[in-house]
């Protein structure tokens, strides 16, 4: 079936990512985090040793599973090129950029569903931020900003990302190489069986392929083209997720007593807002930019691999969000936020966003 | 609904193309719209121009005058 050629398929498509994730969500994965690229790459990032806090390492089946679905099902259906050569290095530096954005807020775009499905209320603040950022790049894309165009490039290339994927998987599996965070340490220890994660990741990455899913694609559509076709992919994902919640006991409308989350306010909109304006700039959130990067761009691999960075920086210089926890024998409970370092970082990344977006227009515009 | 027909798409390589030919469209009053790139034509998630198959020679000769490249052409149900 073609997942792809009206609203109510790409609905269906986005069904079936709410299914996967609701999956996860009830095999272990941790609470209102079923799927989350920033907060699964930065799992990974520590998993790889890239940084060191003990209770954010574990390396992440569905990621894995996302980049080599992508690759195989654009293989299989004949949609994979392997394309380099759009500004590279500025790719990096967005891809660091959202990663800093996604930490700061403690979640992806697609994680900003998963936790408005869930009722938390500072997701549904921080998706003010997002559509912002959103708008703020599209805004710019108006004007003439473009990092260039991508040409063909040799076969081998655009494979890269891929088969180091199924190293860090095979790593994991076969070595106690990768460090993974023990029992009660934090969301690093909580996930899905490996087989179960793998599977769900592959699937999903070749949902979103088929789909095109983009979670900052389908609100720029809308702002410049008026289309609905992608929000509605995000659409039934979070459908599938709301009612997941609401049977499972899982929906609590409220700011606090949320999982892996705080409700610093003027720091969840920043930190999103980042990562909406980036997300344009770069073409696609972390989510599209794993699946560009399995169908072939060296672009997109480039943007992860700033995701991975972005995750080490983060967590190694105390720039990560700290959620809120409550009062428990030992110790009083913490109302969370985003440290002086950290809010100085998104403030940092907003304006390198702003330059980025300035400083690169396509050849021809005023 | 709009009705389904075989139209003109053109693709380009970069969004910032898109945006151009949206604009150049617009003061040259050539006909077509922007639209995201059919999933049948492309893997993409960016936009094209959607124009009806006799604005073609219009299209391609505006194209040319005003150094818009295209990626592709391609004619199919939009």
């Amino acid at each position: 079936m073609n997942l792809s050629d009206s609203k109510k398929k790409l609905a269906i498509a986005g069904i079936i990512c709410g299914l996967i994730a609701a999956v996860l969500a009830k095999m272990g994965n941790p609470a209102n985090m079923a799927m989350c690229i920033a907060c699964f790459v930065r799992d990974t990032a520590g998993a790889l040793k890239l940084h060191s806090a003990a209770a954010v390492q574990y390396a992440r089946p569905e990621v894995i599973g996302i980049v080599i679905g992508a690759f195989a099902i654009s293989l299989a259906t004949k949609e994979y090129r392997s394309t380099a050569g759009s500004s590279p290095m500025i790719r990096f530096i967005l891809g660091m950029i959202i990663m800093i954005g996604s930490l700061a807020f403690l979640g992806c775009p697609l994680r900003m569903v998963l936790r408005m499905s869930a009722g938390d209320l500072n997701a549904w603040v921080a998706l003010i931020g997002f559509a912002a950022g959103v708008a703020t790049g599209a805004f710019f894309l108006k004007k003439g900003f473009s990092l260039g165009r991508a040409h063909e490039t040799n076969f081998a290339s655009g494979t890269i990302l891929p088969i180091l994927m199924a190293g860090i998987f095979v790593l994991s599996v076969c070595t106690t190489l990768l460090a993974a965070s023990e029992k009660g340490a934090g969301p690093g220890a909580l996930h899905a069986p490996i087989a179960v994660s793998l599977i769900a990741g592959l699937l999903f990455g070749a949902v979103a392929q088929k789909s095109r899913m983009c979670f900052a694609g389908s609100i720029r559509d809308i702002i410049l083209v008026r289309s609905f076709d992608l929000i509605s992919v995000i659409a039934g994902l979070f459908v599938v997720m709301l009612v997941f919640n609401i049977a499972t006991g899982g929906f609590h409308l409220s700011f606090t007593g949320q999982p892996v989350a705080h409700s610093a306010h003027l720091w969840n909109i920043l930190g999103m807002y980042a990562v909406g304006f980036a997300a344009v700039l770069a073409g696609g959130c972390p989510l599209r930019q794993l699946v560009l990067a399995g169908q072939g761009s060296s672009d997109g691999a480039v943007t992860v691999l700033g995701l991975f960075v972005g995750a080490a920086v983060s967590h190694n210089f105390g720039l990560a969000g700290a959620a809120a926890a409550a009062a428990t024998a030992d110790k009083p409970a913490t109302a969370g936020g985003v440290s002086t370092a950290g809010q100085v970082a998104v403030i940092i990344c907003i304006a390198a966003c702003f330059l980025i977006a300035l400083t690169n227009k396509r050849k021809g515009t005023k | 609904m709009r009705k389904k027909e075989l139209r003109l798409v053109v693709t380009f390589h970069t969004t910032a193309d898109a945006m151009a030919m949206e604009k150049e469209c617009k003061e040259n009053q050539v006909n077509g719209r922007l639209i995201p790139v059919p999933r049948s034509i492309s893997a993409g998630c960016g936009l094209a121009w959607c124009a009806g198959l006799e604005d073609k020679d219009t299209i391609l000769s505006m194209m040319d005058q005003v150094g818009i490249e295209h990626e592709d052409l391609h004619e199919c149900m939009v």
